[in-house]
C-alpha cells in the first residue's frame, strides 16, 4: 500500500492538466483570433520576415525577407504605396515624366537626412545608381536597371567604339537594321512641349552638357571581352570593317543616364520607354547608400556601428538567426508620423514553429506565405488570417526546342487536359491563372482568353500531331505512340509543389493516357538545369512582380536569356511590347500589351496554372498593415492599437 | 600515457585533412552554386563573383588555398553572407549549441544514471519495468516528434513557455529544446548503466567486497558504478561532442541560432568556407572527445594501462 501515493500524483496532475487546458482552448475560441490577443508592453512589432537576410547592403540582396528590412532602414526617391504598392513620394517630393517615358526628372525635399545628420542630395543618387550597376558590387538585381541608358552596357563590362582621328563614336544606329524610331530621351532636345502637359513645372530642367550627351543617337557598344567581341565581329562583315583601327573605350559610371541637375533635382534618361519606370525605382536595388560609409569600411559598412542609413528606422542589433532590431531614427525626414519605437524582425522558415510563435503571442505578424496548405481551413476563419490576391504567377515551362513539345498541337493539348478549376478549388486560396499576367491585380488590363479544360479536343490535338489516343475496354485512354521517355516534368523540392505535380501527372494520365515521369531536384540544382534549358518536356514556373505592371511578367519573355527558360522568342512579341511602352495612354498602352501577351499564349511556351494568393496573420491590434499584392510594408504607418474598439475584425479595407 | 596522447593528437591531422578533402569534393560535385538564384543573374555579376571568389581558377590551386587556410585554423568568409568571417559565426552560434548541448548533457547523466542504477538495484520490479519501459518509449520517439508534443502541450495549451526562439543563457525558453534534446541520451544512458551495473554487481569483486563486509553503500559508490558506468563513458565521450556542437533537428524545431542551423543553412547554401568551416570544428571536437573518453578508462578501469 505503501506505494499508492506516488502513483496517484502523475494521476492528479493529468487531470488538472486537462482541465487547464480545456479552460484555455474555450477562452481562445471565444474571440474568434488565432490565439492570444494581447498587445505588447513596449511600442514594438515583432515581425517574422522569413529566411535569415543576406546582407542589409540593398544593392546586393533581391529577395522578399530582406526588401521588408531594407524597406525600414533605407529609402529611395520613390516608396510603395501601402496598399495599391504605387510609387508615392519619399526623398523625392515630386517628379515629372517626358511624353514618351523614357526621361524622369526628380525634385528632391530639402529636409531629407542620413542617420548621421549629414543632408541628403542629388549626388547621393547619382553615387547609389552607379554603385548598384557597377560590376564589381557583383548586385543580383542590376538587371532591373538596365532600362537606363547605358546601364546594361556598363553593367556587363562593354565597350564604346571610338574614332580618335574624327574623335567621334560609332553609332548603333548604323549597325541595326529597321530599328524602331529612338525615344524622346534620344532625341535632340525640343525645349518646349517635351514633358507631359501635366507636369508640374513647364521648365523642369536645366541644359547641361551631359543632358545634350544623353539625347545624342545611342552609341555602339561592343562586349568588353576580347573573345567575346571577336566572335560577334566575324559575324558581321560590315561592323567588323567599321571597327577596324578604332579604339575600344570601356563604358564608364560616369557613362550611364543618371545626373544630378543641382543639389535637389535628380534626372534619370532611359535607353527606351518605360512608363513603369517609377515603380521599379522603390525597388531595394535603387535606395540609397552612404558613399562616405561605403568607401570607408568597404564590405563591412552594414555592420552595427559602422552603418548609415536614411529610412524611417536605423539598426540597432543584428544577430544572425536570431533577431535583426531596427529603432525609431529621430532624424528621419518624416519622423513625426513614424508611429513605432523599435521593429524586431525574427528570421525563421519553418512555418509550424512561425504559426506557433504568432498564436502563443510571441509575435505579431508573420511574413507571407506563412498559413501552409493544410492549415488553412482552420487558420482562414480566424479574424486575423490576411486573405488578397498577390502579384505572383505560378505556371508550367514548356521546353520547346525538343520534340515532341516542339509541336504546338501538343503542348495546347496538354495545357486543355488540366482540369485547373479542380487545382484551384484544392488549393482554396489562389485563383486561376490564364497567361502570364495574375488574376485580380490589373484590374484595366484584359487577360488572354483562358484555355478551357477539354480533354476531348486534347486528345484529338495530340492525334493530328501524330500520337493518336485510344480508348481502351476499360474507359482510360491510351497514347502507345507518344515517346514517354522525352517528356518528364521537374521541379525543385517542397511538398506544395510535389502535390501539384502529382496533380498534373493523374491529369494528363486520366485524359491523355499519357504518364509523364515526374523529377524532383533540390532547389539549386533545379534553378541551374532549368536556366540552361536542361530540362525534358515541362519544368516548375513561378514569378513574383517586380513593380506593379503587366510588364513585369511580359518582360520574362522579352530576351532570349535571362528567366526565358523555354525556347520560346518571338520578334513580333517584342515590337508589340516596345510600342506598347512607347503609348503615354494608359488604355492604348495596356491593348497592346495584352496584344502581346495573347501572342505569347497562341504559341503556349508555358501552361498557366495558378495566381497565387496572399497568405499570412497580423494581431488585430497591428494597424497601418495591409495585404498588399507584393507583401512589402511602409513601416512608417503601422501602429500598435491598445483600444479593442479600433482593432482591425477583418482584412483591413484596401480601397 | 603523455606518449599515447601525443600519438593520438599526431593522428587527429591526417584524419582532418581527409574529412576536409572529402566534403571539399562532395560541395564540388553537388550542383548549383551560392550565387544561383530564383532569377538568373547577368553574365558581368556572375564573373566578377567568380573573379572575386577565386572560382575560375583551376581546382588544384583553389584546393591548396582553402587547405592551407584551415590548417591555420582561418576559415575564411562566408559567401552568402558577405563579410562575416566563418571563426565569427562559430564563434558567436557555439555558445548557444553548447549551452542547451551541456544542460541536455547533465540532465540525461544525471537522470540516466541515476534511474539505471535504480533499475540494477531493484531487478524486476515495477520500478525495473516501468523506467526500462519509458527508456524504451525514449529511443524509439524521434525528437521531431517529441518537440512539437512538448510544444504543443506546454505552450499551445499551457502557455507557460514560448514554442522556439532563443531568448538567451538560462531563460525558461531553453527547458523544451533541453527536454526534447536529452530524452535520446537520457535513455541510452539509463539501458547503459542498468546493463553495465548488473553484469558489475554479479563479478567476482563485488562478492569479495560483500565478504569483506563492506556497506551496501559504499560497495555500490565505490566499486560497483565504477566498473559498471564504462559503457556509459564510451557511449557519452563521442555524443557530448554531437550533442555541444548542435543538433539539427532540435535548433531546428525550436529556431535557435546554434551551429547545427548553420550547417544545414550552409549546405543548402552551397556556402562552402561554412561548411568546411563547421565539419572542421565538428570533427577535431569529436576526435578530442574521443581523446578525452579512452583517457578517462585510464582512471575507471584499473585493467586499462597506455
Amino acid at each position: 500500500m505503501s506505494c499508492s501515493a506516488p502513483r496517484f500524483i502523475p494521476l492528479a496532475i493529468l487531470l488538472i492538466s486537462c482541465v487547464i487546458i480545456a479552460g484555455c482552448t474555450a477562452s481562445a475560441s471565444n474571440t474568434g483570433f488565432f490565439g492570444k490577443t494581447q498587445p505588447p508592453d513596449r511600442n514594438v512589432l515583432r515581425y517574422i520576415t522569413g529566411d535569415e537576410p543576406e546582407s542589409i547592403d540593398p544593392h546586393k540582396t533581391t529577395g522578399q525577407p530582406e526588401t521588408r528590412i531594407l524597406m525600414a532602414l533605407y529609402e529611395g526617391l520613390v516608396e510603395y504605396d501601402p496598399k495599391t504598392m504605387d510609387p508615392i513620394p519619399a526623398i523625392a517630393e515630386r517628379w515629372d515624366e517626358n511624353n514618351d517615358s523614357s526621361e524622369f526628372v526628380f525634385h528632391l525635399r530639402k529636409n531629407a537626412r542620413w542617420s548621421n545628420g549629414d543632408p541628403i542630395n542629388a549626388n547621393d543618387f547619382v553615387y547609389s545608381m552607379r554603385r548598384a550597376l557597377n560590376p564589381e558590387t557583383r548586385a543580383r538585381g542590376a538587371s532591373l536597371g538596365y532600362y537606363i541608358k547605358y546601364a546594361q552596357a556598363y553593367n556587363s563590362g562593354e565597350v564604346f567604339v571610338h574614332d580618335a582621328q574624327s574623335n567621334t563614336f560609332l553609332l548603333a544606329r548604323d549597325f541595326t537594321p529597321n530599328a524602331a524610331p529612338p525615344p524622346l530621351s534620344e532625341q535632340p532636345l525640343s525645349g518646349d512641349g517635351e514633358f507631359r502637359p501635366n507636369a508640374q513645372e513647364s521648365q523642369p530642367d536645366r541644359d547641361t552638357a551631359f543632358h545634350q550627351l544623353m539625347h545624342s543617337p545611342e552609341r555602339l557598344t561592343l562586349p568588353g571581352d576580347e573573345k567575346a567581341r571577336n566572335k560577334l565581329l566575324a559575324k558581321d562583315a560590315k561592323l567588323q570593317a567599321a571597327v577596324a583601327g578604332k579604339d575600344f573605350v570601356r563604358v564608364r559610371a560616369e557613362d550611364i543616364g543618371v545626373e544630378a541637375v543641382d543639389d535637389s533635382i535628380v534626372r534619370i534618361s532611359l535607353s527606351q520607354s518605360a512608363p513603369f519606370f517609377k515603380g521599379l525605382l522603390a525597388n531595394q536595388l535603387f535606395r540609397l547608400v552612404p558613399r562616405k560609409i561605403v568607401e570607408q569600411y568597404g564590405e563591412h559598412w552594414t555592420e552595427v556601428g559602422h552603418i548609415v542609413s536614411c529610412g524611417p528606422f536605423k539598426l540597432q542589433s543584428w544577430k544572425p538567426y536570431d533577431v535583426l532590431k531596427v529603432v525609431r531614427d529621430p532624424v528621419y525626414w518624416d519622423a513625426a508620423n513614424v508611429h513605432l519605437d523599435e521593429i524586431d524582425f525574427y528570421p525563421t522558415t519553418d512555418l509550424p514553429t512561425e504559426l506557433n510563435l504568432y498564436k502563443v503571442g510571441y509575435v505579431d505578424a508573420l511574413g507571407n506565405h506563412a498559413v501552409p496548405n493544410a492549415w488553412v481551413d482552420t487558420v482562414r476563419v480566424a479574424k486575423d488570417y490576411m486573405d488578397a490576391p498577390e502579384a505572383g504567377s505560378i505556371y508550367l515551362l514548356i521546353n520547346t526546342t525538343k520534340p515532341p513539345m516542339n509541336d504546338l498541337r501538343v503542348r495546347k493539348a496538354f495545357d486543355m487536359a488540366i482540369d485547373k478549376d479542380t487545382w484551384v478549388k484544392w488549393r482554396k486560396i489562389t485563383r486561376p491563372l490564364t497567361g502570364i499576367t495574375p488574376l485580380g491585380i490589373f484590374h484595366d488590363y484584359q487577360l488572354p482568353t483562358p484555355v478551357k479544360f477539354d480533354p476531348e479536343q486534347a486528345r484529338q490535338l495530340l492525334g493530328a500531331a501524330g500520337f493518336p489516343v485510344t480508348k481502351k475496354s476499360d474507359g482510360s485512354y491510351s497514347c502507345p505512340s507518344f515517346p514517354d521517355g522525352q517528356v518528364e516534368y521537374m521541379y525543385p523540392t517542397a511538398t506544395s509543389n510535389k502535390i501539384q505535380a502529382e496533380f498534373m501527372q493523374a491529369q494528363w494520365k486520366q485524359n491523355l493516357g499519357i504518364v509523364v515521369q515526374l523529377r524532383a531536384m533540390e532547389f539549386k540544382t533545379f534553378i541551374d538545369a532549368r536556366a540552361n534549358l536542361d530540362y525534358k518536356g515541362f519544368a516548375f514556373g513561378g514569378f513574383s512582380a517586380d513593380y506593379m505592371d503587366p510588364f513585369t511578367f511580359l518582360s520574362i519573355f522579352y530576351t532570349q536569356a535571362g528567366d526565358n527558360s523555354t525556347g520560346w522568342w518571338d520578334q513580333k512579341y517584342v515590337d508589340l511590347l516596345d510600342e506598347g511602352n512607347r503609348t503615354p495612354d494608359r488604355a492604348k498602352r495596356f491593348e497592346l500589351l495584352a496584344k502581346a501577351e495573347s501572342l505569347m499564349m497562341a504559341a503556349q511556351p508555358i501552361i498557366p496554372l495558378e495566381t497565387g494568393a496572399v497568405n499570412w496573420l497580423k494581431k488585430p491590434y497591428v494597424k497601418g498593415m495591409y495585404p498588399n499584392a507584393g507583401s512589402v510594408f511602409a513601416w512608417k504607418d503601422v501602429y500598435i492599437e491598445r483600444d479593442p474598439a479600433k482593432w482591425d475584425y477583418a482584412t483591413p479595407d484596401m480601397k | 600515457m603523455l606518449r599515447f596522447i601525443i600519438r593520438r593528437l599526431l593522428i587527429t591531422i591526417p584524419t582532418i585533412l581527409v574529412v576536409i578533402t572529402l566534403t571539399w569534393g562532395l560541395i564540388r560535385l553537388a550542383p548549383g552554386n551560392f550565387y544561383s538564384g530564383e532569377k538568373k543573374l547577368p553574365k558581368s555579376v556572375e564573373a566578377a563573383i567568380r573573379e572575386k571568389y577565386g572560382l575560375n581558377q583551376p581546382w588544384y590551386v583553389q584546393y591548396a588555398k582553402t587547405m592551407s587556410h584551415i590548417l591555420r585554423l582561418d576559415f575564411g568568409t562566408s559567401l552568402k553572407y558577405e563579410g562575416q568571417s566563418v571563426n565569427h559565426i562559430i564563434a558567436r552560434s557555439l555558445p548557444v549549441s553548447a549551452t542547451v548541448g551541456l544542460l541536455a548533457y547533465l540532465l540525461a547523466l544525471a537522470v540516466g544514471i541515476g534511474v539505471g542504477c535504480i533499475a540494477a538495484l531493484k531487478q524486476n520490479s515495477f520500478w525495473d519495468y516501468a523506467s526500462m519501459t519509458l527508456a524504451m518509449l525514449g529511443i524509439s520517439i524521434p525528437n521531431f516528434v517529441l518537440g512539437p508534443l512538448l510544444v504543443l502541450t506546454f505552450s499551445l495549451y499551457l502557455y507557460w513557455v514560448p514554442p522556439a526562439r532563443w531568448y538567451g543563457f538560462f531563460n525558461r525558453g531553453l527547458i523544451l529544446p533541453v527536454l526534447t534534446l536529452s530524452a535520446v541520451y537520457m535513455a541510452y544512458i539509463a539501458r547503459l548503466t542498468r546493463a553495465g551495473m548488473l553484469e558489475v554487481l554479479r563479478s567476482d569483486y563485488i562478492r569479495t567486497a560483500r565478504a569483506k563486509g563492506l556497506s551496501e553503500k559504499a560497495i555500490i559508490m565505490r566499486h560497483a558504478l565504477r566498473g559498471g558506468l564504462m559503457p556509459v563513458v564510451s557511449f557519452t565521450g563521442p555524443a557530448l561532442a554531437f550533442i555541444l556542437t548542435g543538433t539539427v533537428v532540435v535548433e531546428r524545431i525550436f529556431s535557435l541560432p546554434g551551429l547545427g542551423n548553420y550547417f544545414i543553412q550552409a549546405s543548402l547554401n552551397r556556402d562552402e568556407p561554412l561548411i568546411l568551416g563547421i565539419v572542421a570544428f565538428v570533427a577535431m571536437t569529436l576526435l578530442m572527445m574521443n581523446l578525452l573518453v579512452d583517457i578517462a578508462y585510464g582512471f575507471l578501469d584499473p585493467r586499462i594501462r597506455y
